[in-house]
């Protein structure tokens, strides 16, 4: 699998159960291969919601750490909405994502 | 620290905040009844809302989020009667006594979620729908709310800065509604200054069920919208959301609540200029203004509130809220440093320890006698005088005012005059008496039982009292006042008092008394205390089924004290139950009589008056009895009542006590003077023997009796001293 991880276009309450699944096969994979950062990428983020925020806030409360390595508009305006602008750190976070 | 010492610490901790929060929700029951009183009183409000917000505080430390839980509900409905959208009536009173029981509940049962049965809640649950109704939907009009002075509130189309703080619910996603669509709705309505994702209690993805929600927030929001424009925009969550919607503040009030919260510090300039109302340089222009005022004639000086407002601008708002801090922090610094918490079983042992020191001290002192070493007798003296120092301050250590204990009887005697459909105008009166404080712990249920006895027996319903010429409203006065070395509560209500016939009546039928004997009314009075013995026509659940009458009795008795009735037919009773001030230690007067020794309470020693035997001489009713100042004094010769064998000397001695029948006299043979008495309790064979309270070992391990000045007047008023005189 992919050293990061690509959110979905629809990152919302219809994918969720799905994005959760891939999710977590990715980060035992990631884990099983020693990884101590995990990247994850919201480049094709067109829909969001609160649901899908909220599989990155489970993400965050696990044992390792990740940080956004690109964000689409959508996703970075979500982000800001609802407080969690902590994620969409400037010195990793590469900007000028596609909408 | 590590998790284990976190559990540790939270284990080793628990028992203080059981019973720091049992402290705070025994206030908030007693603030609420208080507030019934004077509602419009902001203070009590506050103080009330600080309880409910100190017990949710603390219990959140100790992750009791059962207790955070409901009394978040709680404090909400509270917060809304500060915000003055809700004013207290009884219906809302009624509710939050209850909350305050199941807060109680959840408290006392928090190291155990097995006792939190399904009834419980079931109870707590329709406890949360009712505050709600109240929260959500039951805002009253500001007519109604005018009761409750209102807090802060945004006024309408002024934009201010409003707090939200909102905690969805596990559904809100099921339901088809977003925490970000929401959040976004209200960006739409003005500047969102902050805001804050809560994301603490999502569970790890392993753990997670994508499709419920655990999201809250917080939002800072600048906007000219109402706090019903707000709130509307959570009316789709409303029903499993825990919304806060906190009403803006102004700088000047801000700079108010900021002294308010701030820790003491007081000096009124420094409070100004730690929250920003003031400049240190004005304030040095102020200070010296009013240091050269200071010569200046009383009319000209000026004060340094007045100056702040005058000279440096700080509103009158924010002054008057640093000086309302002041004046507390002077009311409220000697109390918070007065107090600090003991394990009540270690001031038992030192209490105990030092009846060893009493006993042992007088064995000193009764060996140096012996030497007649004047040096080692003035020593012993010394020491004495310091034992007792050590034994008043001690024993002082373990009294508490007995009103803490009354307060507690407002809530019973609301709830059960309530509940019967009468009205009670209830009176605490010398709720500052001290007593030891095992003695207002054991004295509790008894008392609870008499007042409830007073208020289903004793006082009428409106209807009849009108008839019998009353006012509708029944009377009930809890008092306690020192006398004669004991204390005395007395129950006293204006009702129906007993029905001595029907007493009578039912101990014949009971065969308490035989058939046809009348005693004298006071041993029929006291014929309501007999076990199984009750006269209710209608047995009620408070009272009536003659079960605990007795009780009440045995345990007052159990504490050397003594319950009295005294019945005015058709107005009123009045029960008196006089207690030992302490269990342990008290100031003695020592006489004898033959070999025995006996001991005084020496505060009920009135005089002692030499007498020949000859002038002591039994009256027409066989009574012994002494004139002294021209009146009759009745006494008891000691000798007689408990058959004390040995020679009759030529001069005896009469100690004139006064017990609440009188005073009388008790006949002894020799006098031993003042002394510090342990009391150890009677063994269960000499229980019954009359006007003995208990016993006490010598310096020289000898046994003294001691009397029962009350109970021994008791005798000499009865007919058993009769049979007695000899």
């Amino acid at each position: 699998m992919a050293e990061r991880f690509e959110l979905p276009a629809e990152l919302n309450i219809y994918s969720a159960l799905e994005t959760r699944d891939a999710l977590l096969a990715w980060v035992a994979e990631q884990t099983a291969e020693g990884r101590d950062l995990l990247e994850v990428s919201a480049r094709d983020v067109a829909e969001v919601d609160g649901s899908g925020l909220q599989l990155l806030a489970a993400l965050a409360n696990g044992d390792l750490p990740w940080h956004l390595v690109e964000a689409s508009v959508p996703f970075m305006a979500a982000c800001r909405t609802l407080g969690l602008g902590k994620w969409l750190d400037g010195r990793t976070l590469k900007t000028g994502a596609t909408q | 620290m590590s998790m284990d010492a976190d559990l540790a610490f939270i284990a080793q901790a628990m028992p203080a905040f059981i019973s720091e929060a049992a402290e705070q929700i025994e206030a908030i029951e007693i603030l609420l009844l208080e507030l019934e009183e004077q509602p419009d009183n902001r203070e009590l409000l506050d103080s009330l809302f600080r309880c409910a917000h100190t017990v949710k505080g603390s219990a959140g430390i100790f992750g009791l989020n059962r207790v955070v839980e409901f009394t978040h509900h709680v404090e909400t409905l509270l917060d809304k009667m500060r915000e003055g959208e809700l004013a207290l009536n009884p219906d809302i009173s009624t509710l939050l006594l209850q909350c305050n029981d199941q807060i109680k509940f959840l408290v006392d049962t928090a190291a155990d979620e097995s006792a939190d049965t399904p009834e419980q809640k079931d109870l707590r649950a329709d406890l949360v729908v009712q505050l709600r109704a109240l929260t959500e939907a039951g805002q009253a009009p500001a007519s109604q709310a005018a009761a409750v002075s209102a807090g802060p509130a945004a006024k309408p189309g002024a934009e201010a800065i409003w707090n939200i703080s909102a905690r969805f619910g596990v559904e809100t996603f099921r339901n088809g509604m977003d925490p970000l669509s929401i959040a976004r709705y209200l960006g739409g309505m003005g500047e969102v200054v902050s805001v804050r994702c809560g994301s603490d209690a999502v569970p790890p993805l392993v753990n997670l069920n994508p499709e419920s929600c655990y999201l809250s927030f917080s939002m800072q929001l600048k906007t000219k919208a109402s706090r019903e424009d707000i709130e509307g925009a959570f009316s789709f969550v409303m029903d499993d959301c825990e919304l806060d919607v906190v009403a803006p503040e102004t700088a000047d009030q801000k700079m108010a609540r900021a002294l308010e919260d701030m820790p003491g510090t007081p000096r009124l300039g420094d409070m100004l200029v730690s929250v920003g109302a003031l400049t240190q340089d004005k304030l040095t222009q102020v200070l010296s203004t009013q240091e050269s005022s200071r010569g200046m004639p009383a009319v000209a000086k000026s004060k340094i509130g007045d100056l702040l407002e005058a000279q440096a601008g700080v509103a009158p708002e924010v002054v008057a809220a640093a000086l309302g801090k002041q004046q507390k922090l002077r009311e409220s610094a000697p109390s918070e440093e007065r107090y600090i918490r003991v394990q009540a079983d270690r001031l038992d042992a030192v209490i105990n320890l030092l009846g060893e020191l009493v006993i042992a001290g007088a064995g000193a002192t009764l060996l140096a006698r012996e030497t007649h070493g004047e040096a080692l007798i003035e020593a012993n003296l010394h020491m004495n005088g310091l034992i007792e120092e050590i034994r008043n301050g001690t024993l002082g250590l373990r009294m508490v005012p007995v009103g803490e204990t009354f307060s507690r009887f407002r809530r019973v005697v609301r709830d059960t005059a309530s509940s019967l459909g009468k009205e009670v105008n209830f009176e605490i009166v010398g709720g500052d008496a001290e007593l030891d404080k095992s003695m207002v712990e054991k004295i509790a249920d008894p008392l609870m039982h008499l007042v409830r006895n007073s208020l289903d027996h004793g006082l009428e319903t409106a209807q009849e009292r009108l008839s019998a010429g009353k006012p509708a409203a029944g009377k009930l006065v809890l008092s306690a006042r020192h006398e004669t070395g004991a204390i005395l509560i007395r129950i006293e209500d204006d009702g129906r008092g007993i029905n001595r016939e029907r007493v009578l009546q039912r101990a014949w039928n009971r065969g308490l008394v035989e058939q046809g004997v009348v005693p004298p009314d006071d041993d029929i009075h006291m014929l309501i205390f007999e076990p199984g013995f009750s006269t209710a026509e209608q047995v009620t659940n408070l009272s009536g089924r003659g079960v605990g009458m007795d009780v009440v009795r045995r345990n007052i008795e159990a504490l050397r004290g003594s319950i009295r009735l005294n019945s005015n037919p058709g107005k009123g009773l009045q029960v008196d139950i006089r207690l030992p001030l302490t269990l342990a230690i008290i100031d003695g007067f020592m006489v004898g009589v033959g070999a025995s020794k006996f001991v005084l309470p020496l505060e009920a020693v009135v005089e002692v008056i030499e007498s020949g035997g000859e002038h002591v001489r039994v009256d027409e009713r066989g009574r012994h009895c002494l004139e002294l100042r021209g009146a009759v004094l009745p006494v008891v010769r000691l000798r007689t009542l408990y058959s004390v064998e040995s020679d009759l000397p030529e001069r005896v001695s009469v100690v004139v006590v006064h017990s609440p029948r009188g005073k009388y006299g008790i006949e002894v043979e020799v006098l031993l003077g003042q002394n510090q008495t342990v009391i150890k309790p009677l063994g269960r064979l000499f229980k019954t023997l009359r006007g003995i309270s208990g016993s006490s070992i010598l310096g020289n391990g000898e046994v003294a009796l001691i009397l029962d000045v009350v109970s021994l007047g008791e005798l000499i008023t009865g007919t058993d001293l009769l049979a007695l005189a000899g």
